[in-house]
């Protein structure tokens, strides 16, 4: 039997350093040239799932607690809970810690939807992102009313979008976007031309996780 | 002048985020003796009111949750929405 191969469909034109084979995605874990950021961050590769429930509230993922309010989130152990609405929550494994773990993402249980392949996944990390998303959307991410991480459900560069905030804190500021995949390219070129006269780079996944790691 | 509709959840946002549902008719009406015509009406007619009106809105970009808002038709301006919080307030208070 064939392996099958997974794609990204996040394209970044920079040229890869250092790149690793994974759960058979190709991942690159460093690009010549990321400079000292803002830096943009391919994370299409990592598990996400969607769940949906009457009573989603009760139901603990991976033995966490789903926050009780929409636009809550939780960060434990490289998973990230994000409370959508009244019935359903999204789940993303950041997976800093969980090496080797990416094939047991799925729950028993009904309910989750594997989404890994049919959105986008981006980080964007540094400083001046959130300048950087001002140009793309409305979204106030600086509102004092929100305290990372946080969930933002809205329009990104006129695409709906997942946007995660997980830290607000200046220079080490970071979020995590997604969006139906078919948009990957295009969101991909709005960001990197927003970010451009912040010196926006692609990075590669290990400034994320050293990133990740120290939140 | 440009729609801003308040999401229960996401708060004020664009109305442009928003996909529109229609007038609040009401509950369905009960199908004994229901007549095709009386059907009929309930589906189509509207009162198209020049005014204060109470209608369904979706957030069709955003938490994907409908509600319902009052809109004032002639300033196409929201007159009142009704928070999830207020809603389960109220509903914990109807229970009582």
């Amino acid at each position: 039997m064939k392996d099958i191969k997974r794609v990204s469909p996040v394209k970044l034109k920079s040229n890869p350093l250092k790149t690793e084979k994974r759960d058979n995605w190709d991942i690159v874990m460093e690009y010549a040239g990321e400079g000292g950021g803002p830096y943009l961050v391919d994370l299409s590769h990592k598990p996400r799932l969607d769940l949906q429930n009457a009573d989603v509230g009760a139901i603990t993922p991976f033995g966490m607690t789903i926050p009780d309010s929409p636009g809550k989130c939780i960060l434990q152990d490289g998973l990230l809970i994000n409370r959508m609405n009244g019935t359903q929550a999204s789940i993303y494994n950041l997976g800093y810690n969980l090496a080797g773990q990416e094939d047991v993402m799925m729950p028993d249980e009904t309910g989750y939807t594997d989404v890994t392949e049919s959105t986008i996944c981006v980080a964007i990390i540094g400083k001046n992102i959130f300048s950087i998303c001002e140009k793309l959307t409305a979204l106030d991410f600086m509102s004092p009313e929100y305290v990372a991480p946080f969930l933002f459900q809205g329009p990104f560069s006129h695409v709906p979008c997942q946007i995660v905030t997980l830290s607000k804190a200046g220079d080490d500021s970071g979020i995590i976007l997604t969006c139906s995949r078919g948009y990957g390219r295009d969101m991909i070129h709005s960001i990197l031309d927003a970010g451009d006269e912040f010196n926006l780079k692609p990075a590669g996944e290990n400034r994320f996780s050293d990133w990740i790691s120290h939140l | 002048m440009a729609l801003t509709i308040t999401c229960p959840i996401c708060g004020k946002r664009n109305g442009y985020e928003f996909r529109f549902g229609g007038e609040e008719k009401g509950p369905r009406p009960e199908e004994n003796g229901l007549t095709p015509e009386a059907w009929c009406d309930y589906v189509h007619l509207n009162k198209c009111v020049a005014g204060v009106q109470e209608e369904w809105w979706f957030h069709k970009d955003g938490c994907g949750l409908w509600f319902t808002i009052q809109r004032d038709t002639t300033t196409n301006l929201e007159a009142e929405t009704v928070s999830m919080s207020k809603l389960a307030t109220e509903n914990e208070e109807a229970e009582k």
